[in-house]
């Protein structure tokens, strides 16, 4: 089993994987329509708006807390390089 | 290939993860490194080998426990999930952790800053799941208008009242004696 490389979803079943192609590292949440990958700005972005819709976070504890998570994964390494 | 010193490293880091588990779930998170390294049967310096600072080692283990939730959460919002199906199994998650859950839940806000992080992302997960199943109910117009981040958090803080207020209720599993409870009544408001 592998984890989305952007957002660390397990990818149990072919579905999990973006384009349902099991050779990528991302999951189909983190692809663009096109099958790309989503970019760092994208992702964070979405992951913020997430977590403001779902949880009712404070914009300011959300972008810290999605951003402590996006340091731990390996899709996005080179941005949190002290 | 692993050399027979790095396998040895990760058992033992793997060996105090797991006491720091129970000694937190039984003690709470202001059991200190000497009692965890007792209890590992490894000396106090061992700790910080692997963990250079406790806040560290709170990190890692909720790194570890947001990492299994996560993978037993995962599938459970597929196609045709139904709400208290998610939610019964959401429970029963919890029920296999309760006892660290409780302590995390009671004490979260005295933890370090980078702990509560890790705890705003362990709900995330349940949240993405739980947002799935909610979007096909409103698809469905099953359930009132009522926003998304409401439906979570009522449905969260119901579970840690429970929870952080056990004796109120039981002397054992709160969550296994109130599972269906809670569940019902849950639907029954937020049901059209």
């Amino acid at each position: 089993m592998k984890n989305c490389i952007a957002c660390g979803m397990p990818m149990k079943k072919e579905s999990d994987f973006a384009m349902g192609d099991t050779k990528k590292d991302y999951c189909v949440y983190c692809a663009r329509p096109d099958g790309s990958m989503q970019s760092f700005e994208e992702k964070k972005q979405g992951l913020i708006n997430f977590t403001i819709k779902t949880q009712g976070l404070e914009k300011g504890v959300a972008e810290k807390a999605v951003a402590n998570m996006m340091s731990k994964l390996p899709a996005w390494q080179e941005y949190f390089q002290k | 290939m692993k050399t027979k010193r790095q396998v040895q490293k990760e058992a033992t880091r793997l060996h105090i993860l797991e006491t720091a588990y129970h000694i937190y779930a039984e003690e709470g998170f202001s059991a200190t490194t000497n009692r965890i390294a007792r209890a590992a049967s490894v000396s106090h310096g061992t700790i910080f080998v692997h963990f250079p600072t406790v806040e560290n080692l709170i990190v890692c283990l909720l790194d570890d426990f947001n990492a299994e939730i996560n993978g037993q959460l995962h599938g459970l919002s597929e196609k045709n999930e139904q709400l208290e199906t998610f939610l019964e199994a959401h429970i029963n998650v919890l029920i296999r952790y309760e006892a660290f859950y409780k302590r995390l839940i009671s004490e979260v806000n005295g933890l370090p800053q980078e702990a509560k992080f890790v705890f705003i992302n362990m709900q995330s997960v349940v949240s993405f799941h739980f947002n799935q199943v909610i979007e096909r109910c409103k698809k469905e117009k099953t359930i009132k208008e009522i926003p998304m981040h409401i439906i979570f958090n009522s449905w969260l803080g119901l579970v840690h009242y429970y929870l952080t207020n056990s004796y109120l209720f039981t002397e054992g599993s709160v969550l296994t004696e109130y599972k269906e409870e809670l569940i019902c009544n849950f639907i029954k408001l937020i049901k059209k």
